[in-house]
């Protein structure tokens, strides 16, 4: 129950909305990176 | 006035020079989005401009009244407002120096827009060489300019008033006027770039007193600035999101120290990258180029803290109201409330924005979307739906409080409706620019079949879907407007409240180097020097004979 509590307080979601943000990024820049290749 | 009032209410006088800003601000997005809508229509190859208007000239009177216009009036409109409410009524001095500057900026202003309406500066928002305006144009931008430092002289001088009175309480400064200090200066340092391109340069070479200037030159000298008027477009955003927001939802401000820190990051990284938009300049050293990119990056750090923060912010309020889980936290948030979500969808809409920024940045892959309608698409992400829609929830409470009225609930649905309808359109606009540019389809030309183009034709569809989405966001417009003329004149008289966030009493302590200007200022100082020194004295002592001015249209 303390346990459960606890993580009801932390911030965890805000980490992995952060890192979701982060991976987002990243396969836009691999995509665009990808047509760079194919084009030059 | 009691000293409770004086502390949360800004002064009538101030309230009326913020307005009279504000005003300004609306008017140029009446013209600025009329343009915009006129330039999509010919883009999708179905209309033609009637009277002798050119192109060009439309899409100089969309980029310089909503690029430089609207932003920088409704900013200074926010910042007066801000100041006044965080570190108290301005001095009859101080509030003389934000009228000169108004008036500066508003005929300076009016100067450039006549200009462009005689189609005697249709040079672009970015007006460098060899394209060459009246020298009337350049007058007022630099009356703009001028009346920029004036104006925002006042604002600084108003927050060192609030420190020398405040010296040895131990309080940190206001947290919203200490950030209205920040983009000040950043916007000081910036604009210097482009005050010398048009003393030195475009303004002799307008009214015939050289003949030729260094191309190059010039354009590096825009950059310099023009990136930084990114930011300066983009820290107001901030200051909402940072410290008007939390109060809006219920919440704190996640942390003191990381805003300033954030601020500070972004004040010494706006000014020294602008080169990563000449990554195809021919006259630039591709290390100076390397190293302005890597520069460029480390905003990158300063944009995360931020998105950061809004997270811990949100989940820390939505699990105070009993959101559970993961992400349960999230569903509790204000969602019917203007003030917080018509800023939502401008924060959202900066993560496509950010993303499509980094590739923009990424040096080589840079040649597959520089001066495509990619770029196009980019900032309408980034300025016109996340600066401009926070710009737009920050208007929707700061209006009524200064002009003594309230914003009603009906206006409030009215203010949703219009983000969700600026959101539809953007995507669809914002989307096809985006798919177009990475085909192939070049910004700022009025062609759309290019003379039968086998290539062109794949680009029809898109042109047509940004006619599509454009007229969407003109429709929003309208809608903004009308709520924006309601809450200047007619809506019910009552009190609205200037929201500003208290920081979480677990934010912890703001340690004294967040504050210490001197300190971040010889940084970016260094910095520029560091990154602009060897290529400007390069692009000097090995640029061919300049050039002459072109009037192409």
């Amino acid at each position: 129950m303390a346990n459960k509590k606890k993580s009801d307080e932390n911030l965890k979601g805000s980490l992995y909305a952060v890192f979701g943000v982060g991976i987002i990024i990243i396969l836009l820049w691999v995509y665009c990176f990808d047509l760079f290749i194919n084009r030059f | 006035m009691s000293l409770k009032n004086n502390l949360t209410k800004v002064d009538r006088r101030d309230a009326k020079l913020a307005m009279a800003h504000i005003y300004v601000a609306f008017i140029a997005l009446l013209l600025g989005g009329l343009a915009g809508l006129l330039q999509v229509f010919v883009r999708s190859g179905q209309f033609t401009l009637p009277a002798g208007i050119g192109y060009y000239q439309v899409l100089t009177v969309h980029g310089v009244l909503l690029g430089l216009i609207l932003t920088t009036f409704f900013i200074f409109g926010f910042q007066i407002a801000s100041v006044s409410r965080t570190s108290g009524t301005f001095s009859n001095g101080q509030r003389r120096l934000g009228w000169i500057g108004f008036w500066l900026m508003t005929i300076g202003t009016a100067a450039a827009a006549v200009m462009v309406l005689l189609n005697e500066a249709s040079v672009l928002y970015t007006f460098y060489a060899p394209l060459k305006a009246h020298w009337i144009f350049y007058l007022g931008l630099t009356l703009v300019v001028v009346g920029s430092w004036v104006g925002g002289a006042g604002q600084i001088l108003r927050y060192a008033q609030w420190r020398k009175e405040n010296k040895g309480s131990g309080q940190r400064s206001p947290l919203l006027s200490f950030m209205v200090v920040v983009n000040n200066l950043m916007w000081f340092v910036a604009t210097l770039g482009v005050a010398v391109s048009v003393l030195f340069q475009l303004l002799p070479w307008s009214l015939g007193f050289i003949e030729r200037v260094d191309v190059a030159l010039s354009r590096t000298l825009f950059w310099y600035f023009g990136h930084a008027l990114v930011y300066f477009w983009l820290l107001p955003a901030y200051m909402v999101w940072y410290v008007i927001i939390p109060k809006v939802i219920g919440g704190k401000i996640f942390s003191d120290s990381l805003a300033r820190l954030s601020f500070m990051l972004f004040l010494i990284f706006s000014v020294p990258v602008g080169i990563h938009h000449q990554l195809t300049e021919p006259g630039i050293d591709a290390t100076w180029k390397f190293i302005q990119v890597v520069l460029t990056f480390a905003v990158i750090v300063p944009s995360l803290m931020t998105a950061f923060s809004m997270f811990a912010m949100f989940e820390l309020r939505g699990r105070e109201l009993g959101g559970k889980g993961l992400f349960g936290w999230f569903k509790k948030l204000p969602w019917k409330d203007a003030r917080f979500f018509v800023p939502f969808i401008g924060m959202l809409a900066f993560i496509p924005g950010g993303a499509g920024g980094i590739i923009n940045a990424s040096y080589q892959m840079n040649q597959l979307i520089h001066n495509t309608i990619w770029v196009t698409g980019h900032f309408h992400l980034t300025i016109a739906t996340t600066a401009v829609l926070t710009y737009f929830g920050a208007a929707f409470w700061l209006i009524p409080y200064l002009t003594g009225r309230t914003l009603t609930k009906s206006l409030n649905n009215l203010g949703n409706f219009a983000a969700i309808l600026w959101a539809v359109g953007m995507t669809i606009m914002s989307s096809a620019m985006h798919i177009a540019g990475l085909i192939g389809a070049p910004r700022r030309s009025d062609y759309s079949e290019y003379g039968g183009a086998q290539q062109a034709y794949d680009w029809i569809p898109y042109q047509i879907a940004q006619a599509v989405g454009g007229t969407i966001l003109f429709i929003a417009i309208i809608i903004i407007l009308y709520i924006v003329v309601k809450l200047a004149w007619f809506a019910p008289k009552g009190e609205e409240e200037f929201p500003v966030g208290e920081v979480h009493e677990n934010g912890g302590t703001t340690p004294a180097i967040l504050e210490n200007f001197k300190v971040w200022l010889v940084i970016l100082v260094a910095l520029i020097l560091f990154a602009y020194t060897i290529p400007i004295i390069d692009i000097i002592s090995n640029s061919p004979p300049g050039s002459k001015g072109y009037k192409l249209w």
